[in-house]
């Protein structure tokens, strides 16, 4: 840890004073959230009526509420497709961008605009391009002479169904793979790719010029460097990314209402912050709701003591 | 030390910025707050200006949001103690709002001021008059009726609905005009079209028209699963999944969710609500009665009201205005708006609501419906009952499970909806 130069006298006064809104904002609001939603998750409460204590009866019942299972699997199942396309399609842009090309900025500019678009209109936009019978992707491929495709539907697209299937087994419906979750994914990552792009750009040009001249020099071409000098030398900002997305695929929550939302105000595939929103806004039941936030909390936090543990392997600190 | 009396001072000027001013003037403010449009808020803005200048010293407040974002700020307001005085309340969560008890009993307003109830249609008042109190008055009504595109029975040369109509004239007229009309093989006009998310726009009628029940009086049984009911589920899945005269989910999405108004559906039935908006497009409708079933004719009536938080600080206030919304006035700018029938039969009954200037349509279906509509339901954990229900409905529409198969499973997850809430 580098040392800097330490504030003095009544610049302590100031500095204390300047941080003064920030700090209580994350006293009041994030730490002041978290106990309060701790509390609250210990009671019977409508919002209403005043709280009843349930001791830790929400976090029993939550496990035995087939809807809240239903959710956490989706919430996996989305992590676990999102996390690696944001990575890579995020680091494939930046590569890209990372080479002096005429309008580089423009580019970059480009893939950055979806980060900064509300997610209501890129939601509108994707509905548009999903579409069944009215729907840009299909329309395109009808007029190739193929046939529609119910983007947000639930048909099961699971490729271990398929070759269980093909093999002639019974598909097991554990395994299924509806494609609305595909076609979510896909939105969801395409809204990412922009802030990982950046990431992945600050990290590319840290790397020293020297290293691929020497590795020229030495006769390297061109994915030998980004595989022995390129790759390992930006695996802190991969480290970061996947963190990032991950704590973000875990609380992902407006695009997929956005798409799978249905005329009554539930989703085709219900994920955990929709669960939340639902039992705590929707139906009064806001320990149960409380109950659930914190689980996922505790899941978010396993994830990420886990990745700090698989960090001193793989990860290069230069 | 001076640097420390501008900190201090500073400090100090933050600390009550932040607490906010403090009304001082003479006048009493409530505020009111209600789902709806823009439309509407211009609206509520002009009955609140006539009531200001009728009791000049209370000041109405008015927030106006749309109906999700609306629940989510009256449930926060709420949590945090500082409810709104007057709001808006949809009749089928009345019940669930009383028995938590969030409202404010106006019976004794209503004993000390009975004539506020005089030339009110009784039907619309009868879900909020309970037996241990009334925490709830009307503001509007809402029934159901038959809406249909003139211009598309016109291109069939079909007469158009009316009063001799029963349910199986709907589904063979329905499926006379669902239609291909560019030949690519698929349908693109559809005879009918109706949203199943609700019971409330064409289920509930079916089932009553078909002799059944929705739920037991006493709200612990979940009944439209059972006997007569099933015909008319049966009926409506036929028209749906067999003769494909009406639009399944996916596709009404596809349309904004309403067949009917994106002009790809001839007929749909729903509330006032609509004329409004299907009034400025570009094709030719009208309204006739709800065509009737085996068990004659129903349809559904719901009402919204106003009402008062248990804990308002302005009570006597609060009163003052729901008085002055449901009186001659109010109900006049509410009829002039055209979304909702008004309660007050004599404002009803009269040009201002039967001969709007901007619909030339059959008002009068709409009064007529009062005498054969059931109530919309009211009970405890409405929200989540309704949605175990349409959520099971789902793969029937997508043609994916037999109605009789989703039926069974809906009886046993939605009575113990209503178990959990008879606590």
């Amino acid at each position: 840890m580098e040392q800097g130069i330490k504030p003095l006298g009544k610049e302590k006064l100031w500095l204390l004073v300047l941080l003064l809104p920030t700090l209580l904002g994350l006293v009041l609001g994030t730490l002041g959230s978290v106990v309060a939603t701790t509390g609250i998750s210990l009671t019977k409460w409508d919002l209403i009526q005043p709280m009843q204590w349930n001791g830790i009866q929400n976090f029993i019942d939550i496990f035995k509420d087939p809807e809240f299972l239903t959710s956490l699997k989706n919430t996996m199942l989305f992590t676990v497709l999102y996390v690696p396309g944001v990575v890579i399609f995020s680091l494939i842009a930046a590569l890209l961008l990372n080479r002096k090309i005429h309008g580089r900025s423009v580019f970059r500019t480009i893939y950055f605009l979806p980060s900064i678009t509300s997610a209501v209109a890129v939601s509108m936009m994707f509905s548009w391009l999903y579409a069944k019978d009215r729907g840009l992707i299909n329309t395109f491929i009808q007029s190739m002479g193929g046939s529609q495709v119910n983007w947000l539907g639930s048909t099961d697209v699971s490729p271990i169904n398929w070759i269980i299937k093909s093999l002639g087994g019974a598909p097991v419906s554990a395994l299924s793979l509806q494609i609305v979750m595909i076609s979510v994914v896909i939105a969801n990552v395409w809204g990412a790719i922009g802030e990982g792009m950046v990431i992945f750009l600050a990290g590319l040009q840290a790397v020293p010029r020297e290293y691929y001249e020497a590795a020229t020099v030495d006769g390297a071409g061109g994915w030998a460097k980004f595989k022995h000098i390129t790759l390992p030398l930006i695996t802190p900002s991969i480290f970061f990314q996947t963190l990032i997305s991950s704590i973000n695929a875990f609380q992902a929550f407006e695009y997929i209402y956005m798409l799978t939302r249905r005329g009554n105000g539930s989703s085709s595939i219900p994920v955990v912050v929709f669960s939340i929103y639902r039992n705590g806004f929707r139906w009064h039941y806001a320990g149960t709701a409380s109950a659930q936030a914190l689980v996922l909390a505790a899941i978010i936090i396993v994830l990420m003591l886990t990745y700090f543990r698989l960090e001193k392997k793989w990860v290069v600190y230069e | 030390m001076k640097n420390k009396i501008v900190i201090v001072l500073a400090l100090l000027v933050m600390v009550i910025a932040a607490c906010g001013t403090k009304q001082t003037s003479g006048a009493v403010e409530i505020s009111f707050m209600m789902w709806g449009s823009p439309e509407e808020l211009d609206v509520w803005e002009q009955v609140v200006a006539d009531f200001e200048a009728t009791y000049p010293n209370i000041k109405v407040s008015v927030e106006v949001s749309d109906w999700d974002s609306y629940w989510d700020k009256l449930n926060t307001l709420y949590a945090g103690g500082t409810p709104p005085d007057v709001f808006a309340m949809d009749a089928p969560i009345y019940i669930d709002w009383v028995s938590r008890g969030a409202l404010l009993d106006l019976q004794p307003y209503i004993d000390a001021d009975p004539s506020i109830l005089d030339g009110v249609y009784p039907v619309t008042t009868q879900v909020y008059i309970l037996p241990d109190g009334t925490y709830g008055l009307p503001r509007d009504f809402q029934t159901i009726v038959l809406f249909y595109n003139k211009d598309m029975f016109d291109a069939a040369n079909l007469p158009y609905p009316d009063e001799t109509w029963t349910m199986e004239t709907l589904k063979e007229v329905a499926l006379q005009l669902t239609l291909d009309t560019n030949g690519d093989g698929s349908i693109d006009q559809w005879g009918f079209s109706s949203d199943l998310w609700d019971m409330e726009l064409f289920w509930s009628e079916a089932i009553w028209a078909y002799g059944g029940e929705v739920i037991s009086a006493d709200h612990t049984q979940t009944l439209l699963t059972e006997g007569a009911a099933r015909d008319a589920w049966d009926f409506i899945a036929s028209m749906m999944v067999v003769d494909k005269s009406m639009p399944d989910p996916d596709t009404a999405s596809q349309y904004g969710g309403d067949a009917f108004d994106a002009g790809v559906a001839a007929m749909t039935t729903i509330g006032h609500w609509a004329v409004p908006q299907y009034a400025a497009r570009d094709f030719a409708w009208d309204v006739a009665p709800m065509p009737a079933g085996p068990a004659g004719r129903a349809t559904s009536v719901n009402s919204a009201g106003f009402v008062v938080a248990a804990n308002s600080e302005h009570p006597d206030e609060a009163w003052q205005f729901i008085k002055f919304a449901m009186g001659p006035s109010g109900q006049t700018r509410l009829a002039e708006l055209g979304f909702a029938i008004p309660v007050l039969q004599s404002i009803a009954e009269s040009p201002v609501y039967l001969d709007q200037p901007n619909f030339s349509i059959d008002q009068q279906v709409f009064l007529d419906a009062l005498e054969y509509a059931h109530m919309k339901p009211s009970f405890r954990g409405y929200d989540e009952w309704a949605t175990v229900v349409g959520d099971a409905l789902i793969p029937v529409w997508l043609g994916e499970l037999p109605i009789s198969d989703a039926l069974d499973q809906i009886k046993p997850a939605a009575d113990e909806v209503l178990a959990r809430n008879q606590e």
